[in-house]
């Protein structure tokens, strides 16, 4: 029942992409799913890291590594729509935006630090490098980044997406420093 | 012998109107006069696109360079109007809160004598023309809009401008009842009210036009109502919206996207594929509609008209 309700909950920003693609037919399809799949993403991942505060009240440890790959599905799309929508498969192009451009090169480490963690994921990988599964930290601050600089404003919005951000780090950082000083 | 007389007023039950029909004269009239301004085909397409029922007389553009029209519904529900919000698909149902009723244009600055226009008498003044433009955004997104407006030199010339005024300099109405963004104090999404600026000889080109319709009726308000600048040759963000004062200046303006964030945004903002903007590439643009892009065109395709006024400056530095 619980694992159900994440999946469909998981699955609702595809499904209103593609409702919103063909049915309804955005104006600007190519920038709508970079919209839809980096707030998706970015939303999922978040909540991710946030699972092992909120366990005593719902416990969804058990759900955390594949909320964690719809993390990272939602971010192949966003990758998926770069390559193939937006650079339209020029391969130099993609090359040279992404040697050149900080927007563009902080959301490419990002991605490949999700995809490692991603392939990582399997319970035979992951015994060996778990410890690496903390760079989801680093790929999170990169997100944010990545995140504010494709506004051309700080609007309201953006605003409210930063101080939710801003306090699930203080929590975590909280929650490190107990846990470092109980040992 | 019973004779019925009958009175002065009678009607004979089969000269009467019947109901029914009496009923469906008034759609009866308005179909009747809907043929008679418009054929069948324009009346299809005015229905299929919501395009409301044109209000303006206007000289048509001949489109010589055959540019396919973005549909009514794409230009008007796509919009950046930072004074309603920053997303530009919602700009369109918060629009209505803007009043256009009586508006008004102040012209001062460096000209012989400082006036106030209204806007009406000023567009019957004017010969109305509908101009075909491609309009391309710096975000990378792109349209085709047919504007019905005049040309921008039209009204400088009547404004009578002083020999040292070297700049243009256009304002956007300030009024925090109609925009809710102007509301938000510190937390505006950009500083009010709305700036922009162009070179005096610019401002003087043949192509820049001050539009009040599209699409053959008057400005919806989240186009700008009720008259915009369009510089099709430059990003949109050039092109302000819902103007209420021009003035004559000596200095270059400080147009509010540049004094946001200077590294990014400049005065010129020429449409040119060659100079990215810092965070993207502008080397080929989204067109509304559209899921594949296009090669984006050195003056958005105005280069013939317009090149002549940038001979020998650097165009990576001035952006």
């Amino acid at each position: 029942m619980k694992r159900s309700i994440i999946h469909l909950l998981m699955i609702s920003p595809l499904v209103l992409l593609l409702i919103e693609l063909f049915i309804i037919e955005v104006n600007d399809p190519i920038k709508y799913i970079y919209t839809v799949t980096g707030v998706a993403s970015t939303v999922i991942l978040f909540f991710s890291i946030t699972i092992s505060m909120i366990k005593h009240k719902i416990n969804l440890m058990k759900f955390r590594k594949d909320i964690g790959l719809f993390g990272f599905f939602y971010a192949l799309l966003h990758m998926i729509n770069f390559i193939v929508f937006d650079a339209q498969l020029d391969i130099v192009f993609i090359f040279e935006e992404t040697i050149d451009k900080p927007f563009i090169y902080l959301g490419t480490i990002a991605f490949f630090i999700l995809l490692f963690m991603a392939i990582t994921s399997t319970k035979r990988l992951y015994k060996k490098y778990s410890h690496c599964h903390r760079a989801v930290y680093f790929a999170l601050l990169l997100i944010t980044i990545h995140f504010v600089m494709a506004q051309k404003t700080i609007d309201i919005d953006l605003l409210c997406y930063i101080i939710a951000i801003l306090v699930i780090a203080y929590y975590k950082l909280l929650q490190i420093i107990v846990r470092n000083n109980k040992v | 012998m019973n004779i019925i007389k009958k009175p002065s007023w009678h009607i004979s039950e089969n000269e009467v109107t019947p109901q029914e029909l009496f009923d469906k004269r008034r759609s009866f009239i308005k179909l009747g006069a809907a043929s008679l301004i418009t054929s069948g085909a324009i009346i299809e397409a005015l229905a299929k696109d919501n395009i409301p029922v044109p209000n303006l007389k206007y000289i048509k553009d001949k489109n010589i360079d055959n540019l396919k029209l973005n549909t009514y519904e794409q230009i008007t529900s796509y919009n950046n109007f930072y004074e309603f919000t920053t997303s530009k698909e919602g700009v369109k149902d918060l629009a209505h809160t803007l009043d256009t009723s009586n508006w008004q244009i102040e012209i001062d600055g460096l000209v012989e004598k400082p006036f106030t226009l209204h806007l009406e008498d000023l567009i019957s003044k004017m010969t109305i023309e509908e101009r075909i433009y491609r309009f391309r955004c710096v975000e990378g997104w792109s349209m085709v809009v047919p504007w019905n407006g005049f040309a921008l030199k039209d009204l400088i010339k009547m404004a009578k401008p002083l020999s040292n005024a070297k700049y243009v300099r256009f304002e956007t109405l300030y009024d925090d009842d109609m925009f809710p963004d102007q509301r938000r104090g510190i937390f505006a999404s950009i500083e009010y009210p709305y700036v922009e600026g162009l070179r005096m000889d610019e401002a003087m080109n043949d192509l820049s036009f001050l539009a009040v319709g599209l699409y053959g009726s008057r400005l919806p308000n989240q186009n700008g109502a009720p008259i915009r600048l369009v510089v099709p040759w430059k990003y949109g963000f050039k092109s302000i919206k819902s103007i209420v004062k021009i003035s004559f200046v000596e200095e270059e303006p400080l147009n509010t996207w540049q004094k946001a964030n200077s590294k990014e945004y400049g005065f010129y903002a020429n449409v040119n594929p060659n100079v990215d903007h810092p965070r993207w590439s502008q080397k080929r643009e989204r067109v509304l509609g559209k899921f594949f892009k296009q090669k984006t065109l050195m003056f958005n395709g105005y280069e013939k008209e317009v090149a002549h006024l940038y001979k020998g400056m650097d165009l990576r530095k001035y952006i």
